[in-house]
């Protein structure tokens, strides 16, 4: 019968099930998705995108170290998803510098017209 | 395990709510450093050595410095009060967003994922270098996908350059407004 201080550290010491990592990485992308929706400065909805797109590598890469099959492959389909991200951000920034030389303004309420 | 994990967890959620809720554009841009960070310490954990230091130095470092540039070209410096940088969907938002993740969540919680076990991603960065140019067993697909990526990177790259570069018109058309303003 062990004792309550030894069960205590066996308990801190166990294996995170892949489910913790999965959770964690599900509010993240809400919390993101959550940013994306309410926020008015094009910058910030920029950040919430990317933490988003950080959440999905993070779930990617759960997976690719628990599952069996999956063989670390998982890591370099997450190294992918990194590049497609930073070309991303690359255009999406001169967009948004675009739009601020043309009109003076970021906020996406305001910018609801195509026309330059 | 558990204590990194709690840090971990902790630290990306709290950085993740401060981008979102922090008034401060430049606030948000350094709370989103912080969570990246912490996403670099999962990777750690979950045995992707060389994808933590790609995260390191792509998103902690490159990522954060574009759009810190990008905060600098745009913003004024000034403190907003908080019901003027989030619009009238604040609550419906959130409502939205707390049903996503708790969707998720329980889907993710409760499918059966066979046997799963720590541990069984490769810790080796020759086999990660080899899986990503589709030499490794079972990853021919990415000898395909690197070329992708990398004329991806190229024409985005060619694409920023060309969106943001500064035409004669927008000159004149931005010193009209100066002396406007004057």
């Amino acid at each position: 019968m062990p004792g309550p201080i030894q069960t205590v550290a066996e308990t801190l010491n166990s294996q995170i099930p892949l489910e913790g990592f999965l959770i964690v990485a599900a509010v993240m992308f809400a919390i993101g998705a959550w940013g994306a929706v309410i926020r008015r400065n094009a910058v910030v909805v920029f950040m919430c995108v990317e933490i988003m797109i950080n959440a999905v590598n993070l779930t990617l890469v759960a997976f690719a170290d628990f599952l069996p099959d999956a063989g670390g492959i998982g890591a370099s389909y997450a190294a992918l998803i990194i590049a497609i991200a930073a070309a991303e951000v690359a255009v999406g920034l001169a967009i948004v510098l675009a739009i601020f030389r043309s009109r003076r303004t970021v906020n996406i309420d305001e910018v609801n017209s195509m026309r330059g | 395990m558990t204590i990194i994990f709690g840090f971990l967890a902790g630290m990306m959620l709290v950085s993740a709510l401060g981008v979102v809720l922090s008034r401060n554009v430049v606030h948000s841009a350094l709370f989103m450093s912080g969570s990246f960070l912490a996403v670099v310490g999962f990777f750690v954990m979950l045995s992707a050595p060389a994808l933590a230091a790609f995260q390191l130095l792509i998103y902690v470092g490159a990522v954060s410095v574009v759009i810190l540039f990008g905060i600098m070209f745009t913003q004024s410096p000034q403190v907003r009060s908080f019901s003027t940088i989030v619009n009238k969907q604040v609550w419906a938002g959130l409502a939205v967003a707390l049903g996503v993740g708790g969707f998720l969540s329980y889907i993710l919680a409760t499918e059966d994922w066979g046997a799963t076990e720590a541990g069984q991603g490769t810790r080796d960065v020759a086999a990660f270098g080899e899986y990503l140019l589709g030499v490794g067993p079972d990853s021919e697909i990415f000898a395909m996908l690197f070329q992708l990526v990398a004329i991806l990177l190229f024409v985005a790259v060619i694409a920023a350059i060309v969106i943001s570069r500064r035409k004669d018109t927008d000159i004149e058309s931005a010193s009209d407004v100066r002396d406007v303003g004057e």
